[in-house]
């Protein structure tokens, strides 16, 4: 599902981001990204959404290469991600209906299509009773939930989070866990940054730890 | 595809409702400039006018000396016709002459009583033809006509032509200079109220292109809402100018420039009016275009 050759990302001349990073994901993997701060694990993600171009190196996302993508094609690709970061990424003028609906609107996807999905979506976080409400009014918990909500409305082949439960108690981060799990199960391919060394504990996955943009560790469980 | 237009139209329109202010400053330039931009254009098209109507009556008058025998003066008369631009030559004897200053006398004709009636010169009038009532045209039918050599005096009213001509090519150059700076200011300023607008925006914008919208999407609502608002800047602007034409200009300007009675003064043609809102609407796409193009690299 995603293969990285020998990705190197600087975002200076001297200091590189990301070195020589060759890795492969399967299909329907579950992954942890994790190491020191600073280690590129944000810098990882971000190459594989094409939020940044890597220096050096392809990046095979599907089976196409992301890596000189043009403006026109990257949008294609990006719809059939899911998203998630630590400060959620809403928009707070909108409501919590409208921000999922996002996700489908720039698609061009019809109106009813989008109200049932997003429907659909809200149910799945618990949250299909607040939909009226603005991001600021919700819990950091639930806005998050919200947040996978608008990633998950598209059926994502990939699910990509940045310490997702970073801002979240233990509590509302095992809710978290359980929509990710539920989505993994479902198809999604999930990649996640985190730092949360109790989280992988508690649910164990395959592990890539970096280390100041290297792999230092590939654990497969 | 579903009912994007109207999308992209809603989402304008919650984007200006959204920032009043920055839409507002918006208008407010186009209108501001393109007021002043068709003041000049009103004031330019009328004086081109005026200028059209009374270089009808610019023509050279050669005075004869003598009178040449009638044969004589009839090939003169046909050689000058073949000068270039020349459209017509009257011949005014001395006895016409005599008349005509009659009858410019009117009641005061008897002062003439007793007067030699050959005393008045005999004279040519050579008219141009349209595109040669201009000072080029007047000083190149002169110069043939002194190269001739056989005709006397020579008088024609250069001076005032040559005077309104500057006058005229200063208010173009004024007017270019003017509404060129006019237009770029609004231009520069439109695209930075946009640019605004879009750091307002910025969290959308991010998000937009992170669920996979594409540039154009992104894109459509912003140039909507400048095309809106340089459409609204420039029907405000032509109300306004027309509303000022109508209480102050036509009269008040009309006096000014037409001493002697005469026509009023007139308002833009349609198809200036069009030119107006169009200049509105370009002013609104290509600012929120300049400002998109330095924001929008996802
Ligand atoms: N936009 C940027 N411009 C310049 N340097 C950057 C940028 N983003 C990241 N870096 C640098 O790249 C390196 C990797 O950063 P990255 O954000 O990927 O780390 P991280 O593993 O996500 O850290 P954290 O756990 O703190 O989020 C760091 O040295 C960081 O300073
Ligand atoms: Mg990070």
């Amino acid at each position: 599902m995603i293969q990285l050759h020998n990705v190197s990302k600087a975002y200076q001349k001297d200091s590189s981001a990301l070195d020589q990073i060759s890795l492969k994901i399967e299909k329907g993997e579950f992954v942890y990204l994790t190491g020191a701060s600073g280690a590129g694990k944000s810098t990882l993600l971000k190459l594989l959404y094409g939020g940044e171009r890597p220096n050096r190196g392809q990046i095979l996302l599907d089976g196409r290469n992301i890596t000189r993508m043009g403006p026109r094609q990257l949008p294609l690709v990006r719809r059939r991600l899911g998203i998630v970061f630590q400060d959620f990424k809403l928009i707070s003028t909108r409501t919590v209906f409208e921000n999922v609906a996002f996700a489908l609107e720039v698609q061009g996807r019809k109106r009813f299509e989008i109200s049932k999905k997003v429907y659909a979506a809200l149910k799945n976080v618990g949250l299909e009773h607040k939909l009226n409400r603005r991001p600021l009014e919700l819990s950091g918990g639930e806005q998050q939930r919200v947040a996978v909500a608008r990633a998950l409305v598209v059926d994502p082949i990939v699910l990509l989070a940045d310490e997702p439960t970073g801002n979240l108690d233990p509590e509302t981060t095992l809710e978290l866990m359980d929509l990710f799990k539920s989505a993994n199960a479902r198809g999604s391919t999930v990649v996640m940054a985190t730092h949360d060394r109790e989280l992988i504990r508690r649910f164990p996955r395959r592990v890539i730890t970096l280390d100041a943009g290297r792999v230092v560790e590939d654990r497969h469980v | 595809m579903f009912d994007i237009l109207p999308y992209f139209f809603r989402r304008a329109l919650r984007n200006m409702a959204q920032s009043p202010f920055l839409c507002i400053a918006a208008v407010a330039t186009v209108t501001v400039s393109l007021t002043i931009v068709a003041f000049f254009v009103i004031i330019v098209f009328n004086v081109e006018k005026i200028t059209a109507r009374w270089s009808q009556e610019v023509q050279v008058v050669a005075y004869l000396d003598q009178v040449p025998a009638p044969a004589v003066l009839d090939q003169r008369v046909r050689d000058i016709r073949k000068i270039e631009g020349v459209a017509e030559v009257e011949v005014v004897s001395r006895e016409q002459a005599f008349e005509r200053f009659r009858g410019r006398l009117g009641q005061h004709a008897e002062l003439l009583e007793g007067v030699d009636p050959q005393i008045l010169p005999a004279s040519l009038e050579i008219s141009l033809k349209p595109d040669y009532r201009n000072r080029q045209g007047v000083e190149n039918l002169v110069a043939a006509l002194k190269a001739r050599g056989d005709l006397g005096d020579l008088r024609y009213g250069h001076d005032w032509l040559v005077r309104f001509e500057a006058f005229l090519g200063l208010l173009r150059l004024m007017g270019l200079v003017l509404g060129g700076f006019l237009l770029f200011a609004t231009l520069f300023i439109v695209s930075n109220t946009i640019r605004l607008t879009l750091f307002v925006r910025r969290d959308e914008l991010e998000i937009m292109a992170l669920v996979g919208a594409t540039p154009l999407f992104i894109k459509t609502p912003f140039i909507i809402e400048g095309a809106l608002q340089g459409l609204c800047g420039g029907l405000l602007s032509l109300s306004g100018v027309y509303l000022v034409y109508r209480l102050f200009l036509r009269e008040g300007l009309g006096t000014l420039l037409f001493t002697a009675g005469g026509s009023e003064v007139l308002f833009l043609p349609p198809a200036y009016l069009v030119g107006l809102i169009g200049l509105g609407l370009f002013l609104g796409v290509f600012g929120s275009l300049g400002a998109l193009r330095k924001f929008v690299r996802i």
